[in-house]
């Protein structure tokens, strides 16, 4: 980048709130991949980065959804220990879970574009139910179809076995995340904020 | 956790770009030849990388311990048959080459992020994004390096409200909620709070970046990349 001494671009007010949330929010899915849980139907631990992708495409929409979660794939790349357990580094993007890396911007923006339509942010205890539960079943598609396939092509696995690594083990978790990102959506605490 | 050390290693004295570049070499290389050859060669490339970065092996993988067991799946699952001889170990092989791979470049990526300031990252990604959008990235990407330990902080604080009250007894979905909602309200705070910070600061797109500049020892670097891809590429047409 050249240093620019004729003038200085300011950033626009509303666009200074959405950078700040769109860096928060991949800060944030960054700080809840250190969180990890059992559930009783299954021995793999989860961790709750994918709820933060979720959270970024209810509350900030397609396009900053998008741009928040891009943001969290960068930063990792150049050393911010957001990805899985703390870890960084751009051969993440090609180890085999780089798919689910790959997936997460566009997971966060088709959840938004569902969840709020086109035309700007809907408050998010207004979005239906339906858009909701589509948006988050959307995403999740997504974010397993990039996953199995990175799996496959960085670990050099077969797509079936792909698919039992990467995808059956995690499934219950993911309807357990997007449970807790509709009720976040619902939550009157964060209504007011 | 992974985190930059200052340090006078020649790792620390390279342009970021100049790292940023050998790491997406040995990427590509590695992934257009996962074989036993060229991944021998990249080993080398990677050992005199993490020596020049006063970085040994053991330490640099164990920075990643908390991944590496997921490795191991795949050349399981590739040895496994759904029927006789039910274990085809010929079948690792292809998977194992691949998690050798993995490790190469979690290796570089350690050696980068142990020698590079989040400032000087922050300018390498405004200089190899075009227009807003790398200022957009480099903005962000500093955002997110000085706020992730205050989140940290805040979610290690739920935790531990939580837990002092017996939240962990609490049904999983009930405990998950909680301390998401917890989270997002506090980052909802904090972002309202930062927002208003930078707007009085006048906050703007084309901030003084350090100054970023190619010397002798990066061109020495980036030859020897080229190199590599040259001789990546010739093999290939050769094949």
């Amino acid at each position: 980048m050249s240093t620019d001494t004729e003038g200085v671009a300011l950033v626009a007010d509303e666009a200074v709130a959405n950078v700040v949330r769109a860096a928060l929010f991949a800060a944030l899915t960054g700080v809840l991949s250190y969180v990890s849980f059992q559930l009783p139907v299954s021995p793999v631990p989860y961790t709750l980065q994918v709820l933060g992708v979720f959270l970024a495409g209810v509350f900030l929409g397609p396009t900053w959804g998008f741009a928040s979660l891009a943001l969290y794939v960068v930063a990792g790349a150049v050393g911010a220990p957001v990805y899985a357990y703390g870890a960084s580094g751009v051969g993440q993007l090609f180890s085999p879970w780089g798919g689910y890396l790959w997936s997460y911007p566009f997971a966060a923006g088709l959840l938004g574009y569902v969840a709020h339509g086109r035309d700007g942010l809907t408050p998010t205890g207004e979005i239906p139910l339906w858009r909701l539960a589509a948006g988050l079943g959307g995403a999740t598609v997504v974010i397993y179809a990039f996953g199995t396939v990175g799996y496959a092509v960085f670990a050099g696995v077969g797509l079936g076995a792909a698919v039992l690594a990467a995808a059956v083990p995690f499934v219950p978790g993911e309807i357990l995340k997007g449970v807790v990102a509709a009720l976040a959506a619902r939550s009157d605490r964060l209504r007011a904020a | 956790m992974l985190s930059h050390e200052p340090g006078d290693t020649l790792g620390h004295r390279l342009d970021p770009r100049t790292k940023l570049a050998v790491q997406a070499v040995v990427a590509a290389v590695a992934l257009a030849h996962a074989t036993p050859r060229w991944l021998l060669a990249l080993t080398v490339v990677c050992l005199l990388a993490l020596r020049g970065c006063g970085l040994s092996v053991p330490a640099a993988l164990a920075e990643y311990r908390g991944v590496l067991p997921f490795l191991l799946v795949a050349p399981l699952l590739g040895a496994l048959r759904l029927g006789p001889p039910w274990v085809d170990p010929a079948a690792a092989i292809d998977p194992l080459l691949s998690v050798y791979r993995t490790l190469l470049l979690l290796a570089l990526a350690a050696a980068y992020v142990h020698t590079t300031p989040p400032r000087d990252s922050r300018a390498a990604v405004a200089w190899l994004l075009p227009g807003t959008v790398g200022r957009y990235c480099a903005l962000g990407v500093s955002l997110v390096f000085r706020f992730l330990p205050l989140l940290q902080s805040d979610l290690r604080r739920l935790r531990a409200a939580s837990w002092v009250r017996l939240g962990d007894e609490r049904r999983v979905d009930r405990r998950v909620a909680h301390l998401a909602i917890g989270a997002l309200a506090r980052a909802f705070r904090r972002a309202d709070a930062l927002a208003l910070a930078l707007r009085a600061r006048c906050l703007s797109w084309n901030p003084t970046p350090p100054a970023l500049a190619f010397e002798w020892r990066d061109y020495a670097v980036l030859c020897v990349a080229a190199g590599i891809v040259a001789a990546a590429a010739l093999s290939l047409t050769t094949r």
